[in-house]
């Protein structure tokens, strides 16, 4: 019996040490193929076709892109960059956007298993790079990168090279998407200032205004005391009904990393302008022009009260008239919105903070035989929706298709395509000369004439592209006049903000959610100061300007 | 003596085996709470080996201790009305003598386990308004005033217990009902001939015989000492409610969203994995000692 | 016999039970609700328990997509050889640990070897390399054989299973019969209601377990029906949409489409319970299998 028993023990013990051999086994087998000679033409394409791996992520979106049958394995994306560029693309694994696609990222990369092309955040680029496991991209970027791509890439300012650059070089291509377009605006329900008999908000007082009247007047005439004056939602900066438009009306920029008069980074939340804004917000919430419940509601849950009628004033970015006010005008055909640039409270006038819209980077792993296809992909992706031989119709957006352009691996664009859009668009109406639209602007002003024909359901799109009121002809003052307030901070996390960031975001919005509440006196404020700059972040900033002196 | 106890060995290979591969052998990973874990430089990779860095880490942020108390306070709310509240029903149940009535109960209750957390959350923060949910308006029925179950502090652990049960007790009630269900008749029948009563036949017969099922799932409910439920928590809370509502799940997450801290993480699971453990064991022991009850 | 209070009792906790099953009917069917109404009417937050605006289009949407009905099969893969696996694996290891030591010696060890991997475990890489180095990945073997030990359920039946009364055993002995026989023609069916539990535990288990799917699944092909729902129904997050996604934001946002996938999401698993229902309502006379 004893016998049995240790013979089952070493059994056990057998197996466990199987397991344990066969996790540290991790194979790695290295292509000792020399390479073909390398050409440095930009749209040289491979003869033979070469395969190159990828990963990548899917969303219910893409839904809308792939039509007759395509799939995310084939499409024309991938025919082109096959027929053109010689480059099979091959998929190691796809997963669901978000979390779960960084989490699966993080478990490949620790068992060893990295494409040959991926795109990261700066974190992860900068561990790869510690790891020594990516390839520095400086020369191949150079010898490669046709023209037009060039122009493309370095459109945005060096934000998007510094987060990818450690100690001057270039480790990853940004897969650049606009900055601007995180801008915010002051989104207003214009058929009850008529009806109110209140001018367009011009100043914070008259959005102040605004905000009262709604509250109190009972603007959906409905005789209920039920409508709120400024819509917040609890996480108090998202792009719909968040409060970053509002601080930036006292000028105060909350975080974002500005610079000061004197040259110096700071943090832009605990600059004494934050206080006014916060004593200001408080008051609103004390004379319920905020809802007595916003501080447990999620967007979703704050955007019933637009669609309901029951709220006409937020702050938020350009697309808020398609989600939620879209909702708003099915309901009640007689709804209007319109856009306000952000307003000021002194004479200055009000600047949109913005923060860097290239959020990942293309990286290449060390091993690869044709690191330059990663750049010849680029040139293709840049050149066929926007160059000179682009087209439009099929790699972009393709009739009775949408985000065609998703299907792509990298998908770097213009980051003021969105606004060149509408001025073209502007353009075209104003000479009338519409039928000569091209790409983009052209489908996007198929759909803002048909809601002038009548189709309310694409109401939203007239909101943000209509030549007369739409939301871009502001963007487009704010980017002639030069507001944006950018953060100067573009870096991956340095150690202190890797280890306290969480901590400190969370004494932020917990102490500016119980100062708007009225449960804090507004003097927390300076308590607040005084703790962030204690818990860490006095350090931060210091290493946030020495990663400033080192990029600049 | 009787038959061999070969059979015996060959019936636990398949199990055992498996439980080795699959849940002993990501076990070595354990080691991640004492590095630097950096996921690019594999699990075997050259990883920085910091000791205990990980856990003072975790201890020194300013709001460590408020976190750990949220966490047990919530916790151990749910550990005993998630006891209670299921035994109490299947009891209930097992008194409805119309049979229909019965299934579609025990049917309908245990329906919102199912839903996430991310549907009940909208649903909740409806009908838990002070200023228009049922709940609210019910309360105003009997003269007591709104309460901001969601936005109070002293109200939101409250809430999480609550709505934690209204999710969970209906798929409780199942084990224990099999547990009645596994009650010999014979008995009943035996105590109507001595004339005892409903109420005496269920504190003789009906608990006694749920008591190993119940000082079983006492046991092993201690194991959740640490775990408040990030799932609810994360789609309930707000800044508003950090103070009282903010647990340990919540607090790593937020944290490793900053960067893939996968040491602290484990860091902290590997703690509330000993905590557990030594929870458990006294539990065990205390059963055995004083009921008389091994539970396994 | 029985009394006037007692009748009072009944009564009453007829109505308790009632009202408490209302409670737990609301959320779904404010989901149902949901689903049957118009997008625009969802958005406002004016749908509660009866759908606004009706309309059958989202169940339109949801029949014409094949993912949903590729995933469900998915789904039903895995709880049937998941379930089947579990059923076998859970009786296996509970009957010879239900022994006592001086039947079976490892019984304690191996309960307490069972019972940590309740309590501890190595975090998600090491998970997952390990599955990855057994060759599972995108294979419906992933989702199956990490979890083809339901320790809770393995505790619960080796507790049952020491309720039966040992005369069985000793009778059975008598008559020659082997562990495998007395298995086979005791213990299981002597303890429907239990195995019925456990059962129902491993299918909800199997079901309901989405993000196993979408980690170790490298192909959305072969994602489980509630990995594919995850990504469907993960709110957006307000902050971060780009340009890019102004197309899909009132599909990504539409409340209705959601609500009737979930629904459809439930009902298959709704439809067990009743079936393994009828395990628990009648209890066993163990006297008349003895005899």
């Amino acid at each position: 019996m004893t016998k049995l028993t240790k013979l089952f023990l070493i059994l056990l013990f057998g197996c466990l040490f199987i397991v344990i051999t066969a996790c540290s086994n991790s194979d790695t087998t290295i292509d000792d193929n020399s390479s073909s000679e390398k050409d440095k033409e930009p749209f040289g394409k491979y003869d033979p076709a070469i395969d190159v791996s990828f990963v990548r992520s899917i969303d219910s979106t893409l839904d809308l892109a792939l039509v007759d049958g395509e799939t995310i394995e084939d499409n024309v994306w991938l025919d082109y960059y096959r027929d053109e560029l010689g480059i099979n693309v091959t998929y190691d694994w796809t997963a669901s956007a978000g979390d779960q696609f960084d989490q699966k990222m993080n478990v490949s990369l620790a068992s060893g298993d990295i494409p040959d092309f991926v795109s990261v955040n700066a974190t992860q680029l900068n561990q790869l790079v510690k790891a020594d496991m990516i390839m520095e991209l400086t020369d191949l970027y150079e010898d490669y990168v046709a023209p037009f791509a060039k122009e493309v890439l370095e459109s945005d300012g060096s934000g998007p090279f510094d987060a990818a650059t450690i100690d001057g070089q270039l480790w990853g291509l940004p897969n650049m998407s606009s900055s601007i377009d995180g801008a915010e605006f002051v989104w207003v329900r214009t058929d009850w200032l008529e009806k109110l008999g209140l001018p367009e908000p011009k100043t914070m007082d008259d959005l102040l205004a605004i905000s009262e009247a709604f509250t109190t007047q009972d603007p959906d005439g409905n005789g209920k005391d039920d409508t709120t004056g400024l819509a917040v939602t609890k996480d108090l900066w998202d792009g719909y009904a968040g409060l970053k438009g509002f601080f930036n009306g006292f000028h105060a920029y909350p975080n974002i990393w500005i610079k000061d008069a004197s040259g110096e980074i700071v943090y832009g939340s605990i600059q004494p302008e934050v206080k006014e804004a916060l004593q200001t917000l408080q008051d609103m919430f004390g004379s319920g022009q905020i809802d007595r419940e916003f501080g447990v509601k999620p967007g979703d849950k704050v955007a019933e009260d637009p669609a309901a009628g029951r709220n006409g004033l937020h702050f938020g970015q350009q697309w808020t008239s398609l989600w939620p006010l879209q909702a708003n005008r099915d309901n009640d055909p007689n709804a209007q919105w319109k856009a306000y640039p952000l307003v000021s409270v002194d004479d200055q006038p009000a600047r949109p903070q913005i923060t860097l819209g290239t959020t990942s980077w293309w990286v290449v792993r060390k091993d690869v035989e044709h690191e330059e296809a990663i750049v010849k992909m680029f040139n293709g992706f840049i050149e066929k929706n926007w160059g000179e031989t682009a087209e439009f119709d099929k790699y972009y957006m393709p009739d009775g298709a949408e985000g065609t352009w998703k299907l792509s691996p990298p998908t770097p664009s213009p980051p003021n395509k969105n606004l060149d859009a509408f001025l073209a668009i502007r353009e075209a109406v104003g000479n009338d000369t519409t039928d000569q639209l091209e790409g983009e602007a052209k489908v996007i002003n198929g759909r803002v004439s048909a809601f002038e024909d009548g189709d309310d359901s694409l109401w939203g799109w007239e909101r943000i592209y209509g030549p007369e009121e739409g939301v871009f002809g502001i963007m487009d003052e704010y980017v002639n006049q030069d507001l944006f307030m950018r953060d100067e901070f573009n870096g991956a996390p340095t150690p202190t903000m890797a280890e306290k960031n969480a901590t400190l975001e969370q004494l932020q919005n917990e102490v500016f959610t119980k100062i708007i509440l009225g449960d804090a006196d507004i003097d927390e404020f300076d308590k607040f100061v005084e703790d962030w700059k204690s818990l860490g972040g006095e350090q931060i900033t210091q290493e946030v300007n020495e990663w400033y002196q080192n990029v600049n | 003596m009787r038959s061999s106890q070969l059979p015996l060995y060959l019936m636990v290979i398949p199990g055992v085996l498996l439980v080795l591969i699959f849940s002993y052998g990501p076990m070595l990973g354990i080691v991640i709470a004492f590095q630097n874990f950096i996921p690019a430089k594999g699990l075997l990779g050259d990883q920085e080996w910091i000791g205990l860095d990980n856990f003072l880490y975790v201890l020194e942020l300013p709001n460590a201790f408020r976190v750990l108390w949220n966490t047990l306070y919530i916790a151990i709310l749910k550990i005993i009305f998630g006891l209670i509240v299921p035994i109490a029903v299947a009891i209930l149940i097992n008194e409805v003598r119309v049979m229909s009535l019965k299934r579609t109960i025990q049917t309908t209750i245990y329906l919102p386990h199912f839903l996430s957390w991310v549907i009940l959350g909208g649903i909740l923060i409806d009908i838990l308004s002070p200023s228009e949910g049922i709940v609210n308006m019910m309360l105003g029925w009997v003269g007591i005033e709104p309460i901001f179950f969601l936005g109070n502090n002293s109200w939101f652990p409250i809430t999480l217990v609550g709505s934690d049960i209204w999710k969970e007790f209906g798929f409780g009630t199942i084990v224990y009902l099999a547990a009645i269900t596994g009650i010999n008749p014979e008995l009943y029948e035996a105590a109507r001939i001595d004339g005892a009563n409903r109420w005496k036949q269920t504190l003789h017969i009906t608990l006694p015989g749920m008591r190993m099922v119940i000082v079983l799932m006492a046991v092993l409910s201690l194991g959740n000492i640490l775990n408040a439920g990030f799932e609810q928590v994360f789609n309930l809370y707000s800044p508003q409610v950090y103070e009282s509502g903010d647990i340990i799940d919540t607090f790593v997450y937020r944290i490793g969203l900053m960067e893939a801290q996968y040491g602290v993480a484990a860091a902290v699971g590997l703690f509330k994995s000993v905590v557990s453990c030594i929870l458990v064991s006294l539990a065990y022991y205390l059963a055995y000692r004083f009921a008389d009850y091994r539970i396994f | 016999m029985e009394t006037k209070g007692y009748k009072y009792f009944t009564w009453f906790n007829n109505v308790f039970l009632i009202l408490l099953a209302l409670a737990c009917l609301f959320p779904l069917i404010h989901v149902l609700a949901l689903s049957f109404s118009s997008s625009s009417a969802a958005a406002a937050g004016e749908v509660m328990l009866w759908p606004v605006e009706f309309t059958l289009s989202s169940y339109e949407y949801v029949a014409a997509k094949s993912e949903f009905w590729r995933s469900m099969f998915v789904s039903f893969q895995r709880i049937l050889l998941g379930g089947t696996i579990n059923f076998l694996v859970t009786i296996l290891l509970a009957y010879p640990i239900s022994r006592e030591p001086k039947e079976f010696k490892p019984r304690t060890f191996l309960a307490w070897f069972l019972f940590m991997t309740m309590l501890f475990n190595g975090g998600l890489i090491p998970w997952y390399i390990v599955i990855k180095e057994a060759g599972l990945l995108d294979t419906i073997w992933a989702l199956v054989l990490p979890n083809a030990v339901p320790v809770f359920n393995v505790i619960l039946l080796i507790n049952f299973f020491r309720q039966l009364p040992k005369e069985l055993d000793e009778a059975a002995y008598v008559d020659g019969a082997g562990h495998w026989t007395i298995l086979w023609k005791i213990y299981i069916p002597l303890s429907l209601p239990v195995l019925a539990t456990v059962t129902l535990f491993s299918l909800v288990m199997h079901w309901n377990s989405w993000f196993d799917g979408l980690i170790l699944m490298n192909k959305p092909d072969n994602y489980p029906l509630q990995s594919f729902l995850q990504t469907v129904i993960i709110q957006q997050d307000l902050s971060m949409i780009t340009s890019g996604d102004l197309e899909g934001l009132s599909e990504i946002s539409d409340r209705t489409l959601k609500s009737a996938q979930i629904f459809l999401g439930c009902l298959p698993i709704f439809l067990v319970y009743p079936f393994l229902q009828r395990y628990f309502v009648k209890g066993i006379v163990i006297g008349s299998v003895k005899g």
